[in-house]
């Protein structure tokens, strides 16, 4: 085989399906967020009509849309550094010892990220709901007022928000206890040897040596915050007013309920051009991995 | 057209293909009908006798409720649909925005069963033609009446369910004031209907002389008061999850305004309630107007069986055919002669549901009511009642939001 045209041959198959399943959508999105196409458009090709930019003009003017997208700051903003400190800490937890309760512990964190999102839902609706979820009988059983989880503005989102961190931490913990009984024993001891403490062998061992392995667990948990979609979607539908509607989930209403194709395939432009930027800067931002 | 051709082709060498296999009798493809729900089972019974009588094959499809936004979009894409579906009312403007459906204003006159005269007036004819043409038949009908607790509103000393939207309103006040976390009616968060009711009912519309959308009316102002002075008295719970079932058969809101599927629910979750509830037509104020809902049936635009098609909607169109759907899925009758056959009104449930058909209207046809006019409309409403926004500058949002919106 000639020796120029191997690697091409090598990596072509995986080429060809990013190319097909992740560049060429992308075109299609751009070419037809530049069209009115909607449902008449599908049935007839000649009532698209090609528009410039206007769908991004009336977007950036859309408060439904400037809510989303505050809506996604917040969820990204609360539930990156919630998700990666929890995952850390229980993974750090978890790391101290291999026994029989600790293997159970690991199951029982890792159930949540493998358990249907339609079968979480209906379960943690059931424990928010007002009148006779568990969440409510807890407070008024111990003489408590009983909250609005998903009927209040502002508590919406945090309820929303914290099964998706239920749901998140658990995969990333196995990540994370993966990279954790990566690090040699010897480092730990030679620090132990030169007087460190538990914390301080934590602190200055342990934590920069997981570097890649929170960098990757920090760029997939907040890429999967900014296209928050699944809790909202079956826990609120994006309410109560709006306020748990993040920018899929906007996406989502604009182009599967109202079938404003061209419009939301702006929106989605709008978000997939954010995450390349966050991401961007993010590994511009990275460190030189350390190395003892 | 090219794909029409091909079709029509295809079709035509699949039919010469079976005539040759059958010797010479041509069997023609069957009628496809598009039924929303799980009562496929039940059409298929229901149409038995017109494909004995008439010699065409009729196949039902089963389409989840929850689906058919999708069904619609790739079918339309795809140009392959069925020959007849179903459309709820609230979607009949965005399938004849599709061009999903077969204009019909010049072929109905050959099919007398059809005239619009023999339907109920909230939906025949013009009530659901979409920008001027009628794109759609009559099926069934539903509507929203009051549901009330009896034992429980003698209790509070209130000997009659109200009878003006006045009454109601006073009579929610008393009952909710039974005690902590009592209602007296419940508003569902969701409902889209209930403010375009109220605003009937107070001798408006919120569309206008010009067909436009319209919402800075006094009539709309005074279904704003009413709607936001129940949440202002306490009357209705404020949580978007309440179970409007279980509230009414626990009692915690012993009245609210809903169609058949709730008298069904109760009637399942406590029979033991049987006699202390009832139902009865809407509270008025200037007008007891209510919600017509329910689905009409509509002719795929590329059908190439109209005729047979439209047999179909004739028989489906007669009393007997109707009353016999009624028996066999409890769903109510649109053509009049149907509605007051005596066979409905021993039903005591039914001749509520069947006066109320009397006095009710349609949402108006404009593109995508749920997600775009409706869905705005709920969110002014509920931003004034549970976040406190300002009402002024909430409705000035919604006029804002609306603005362009039109039945034409």
């Amino acid at each position: 085989m000639n020796r120029r045209l191997a690697p091409y041959v090598f990596v072509g198959p995986a080429m060809l399906l990013l190319a097909t399943f992740g560049v060429f959508p992308i075109l299609v999105a751009a070419f037809v967020s530049l069209t009115n196409m909607n449902i008449s458009g599908l049935a007839r090709w000649s009532n698209v009509k090609f528009v410039g930019f206007a769908n991004y003009t009336k977007l950036f003017r859309d408060p439904d849309f400037w809510q989303a997208l505050w809506n996604t700051v917040f969820f990204v903003g609360v539930g990156v550094p919630a998700v990666v400190l929890l995952s850390l800490a229980v993974a750090l937890l978890l790391n101290r010892s291999g026994g029989r309760f600790f293997k159970a512990l690991r199951a029982f964190y890792f159930v949540p990220a493998i358990t249907g999102i339609v079968a979480i839902s209906l379960v943690w609706s059931y424990l928010y709901n007002t009148q006779f979820g568990l969440l409510n009988f807890l407070l008024t059983s111990v003489g408590l007022k009983p909250l609005q989880w998903l009927s209040d503005p502002w508590l919406a989102k945090f309820s929303v928000g914290l099964v998706a961190v239920w749901r998140g931490t658990g995969l990333n913990i196995i990540i994370l206890l993966a990279a954790l009984q990566g690090i040699p024993r010897d480092y730990l001891e030679a620090a132990s040897l030169d007087g460190a403490n538990a914390w301080q062998r934590t602190r200055f061992v342990t934590i920069p040596l997981l570097g890649y392995a929170l960098f990757f667990v920090t760029v997939t948990t907040l890429i999967g915050w900014l296209q928050f979609f699944d809790e909202p979607f079956v826990l609120t539908k994006g309410g109560p007013l709006g306020t748990t509607t993040s920018v899929s989930l906007f996406i989502y209403k604009e182009g599967f309920q109202q079938s404003q194709f061209g419009y939301a395939s702006a929106g989605s432009l709008v978000l997939f051009v954010v995450i390349a930027a966050v991401t961007l800067i993010q590994l511009r931002m990275r460190r030189r991995d350390i190395e003892y | 057209m090219r794909r029409t051709i091909a079709v029509a082709l295809k079709g035509a060498a699949l039919a010469g293909l079976t005539a040759t296999l059958l010797g010479g009798t041509a069997i023609a493809a069957p009628v496809t009908v598009w039924i929303m729900g799980d009562s496929s089972a039940n059409f298929d019974q229901l149409v038995a006798p017109f494909e004995a009588e008439s010699g065409i094959d009729v196949e039902t499809v089963a389409v989840p409720w929850d689906a058919i936004d999708q069904k619609l979009t790739t079918s339309v894409a795809s140009g392959q649909g069925p020959d007849i579906v179903q459309i709820g009312l609230s979607k009949l403007r965005t399938f004849a925005d599709a061009g999903a459906l077969l204009p019909l204003d010049d072929l109905l006159g050959n099919y007398p069963g059809l005239a619009p005269e023999n339907f109920a007036d909230g939906v025949a004819g013009k009530a659901t033609a979409v920008a001027g043409q009628i794109v759609s038949v009559p099926w069934i009908s539903d509507t929203r009446v009051l549901f009330y607790r009896k034992d429980i509103l003698e209790g509070a000393g209130i000997a009659n369910p109200p009878a003006t939207w006045d009454e109601l309103r006073a009579a929610a006040k008393t009952l909710s004031e039974r005690g902590e976390g009592q209602y007296g009616y419940y508003v569902p968060q969701w409902d889209s209907a209930l403010p375009v009711v109220m605003t009937w009912d107070q001798g408006g519309d919120i569309v206008n002389a010009e067909g436009n959308i319209d919402f800075n009316t006094p009539a709309f102002a005074a279904a704003v008061d009413l709607y936001t002075g129940l949440h202002a008295d306490g009357s209705v719970p404020k949580n978007g999850d309440f179970d409007q079932t279980q509230g009414f058969i626990s009692g915690i809101a012993p009245m609210l305004v809903s169609g058949p599927y709730l008298a069904k629910a109760i009637a399942g979750a406590a029979p033991e309630l049987d006699g202390k509830w009832g139902i009865t037509t809407l509270p008025k104020a200037v007008t007891g107007t209510s919600l017509f809902a329910g689905s009409n049936l509509g002719v795929w635009f590329n059908t190439d069986q109209q005729d047979e098609s439209l047999k179909l909607l004739e028989f489906l169109s007669k009393p007997a055919t109707q009353l016999e759907w009624f028996k066999l899925n409890g769903e109510l009758p649109t053509v009049k002669a149907a509605l007051t056959d005596p066979a409905l009104a021993a039903d005591p449930l039914v001749q509520v549901y069947a006066a109320q058909l009397g006095d009710a209207k349609v949402l108006p046809m404009i593109s995508n009511w749920d997600g775009g006019v409706g869905s705005d409309l709920l969110k002014a409403l509920n931003s004034i009642v549970l976040a406190g926004a300002d009402r002024t500058q909430a409705l000035a949002d919604l006029s804002a939001a609306a603005e362009g919106q039109t039945i034409n």
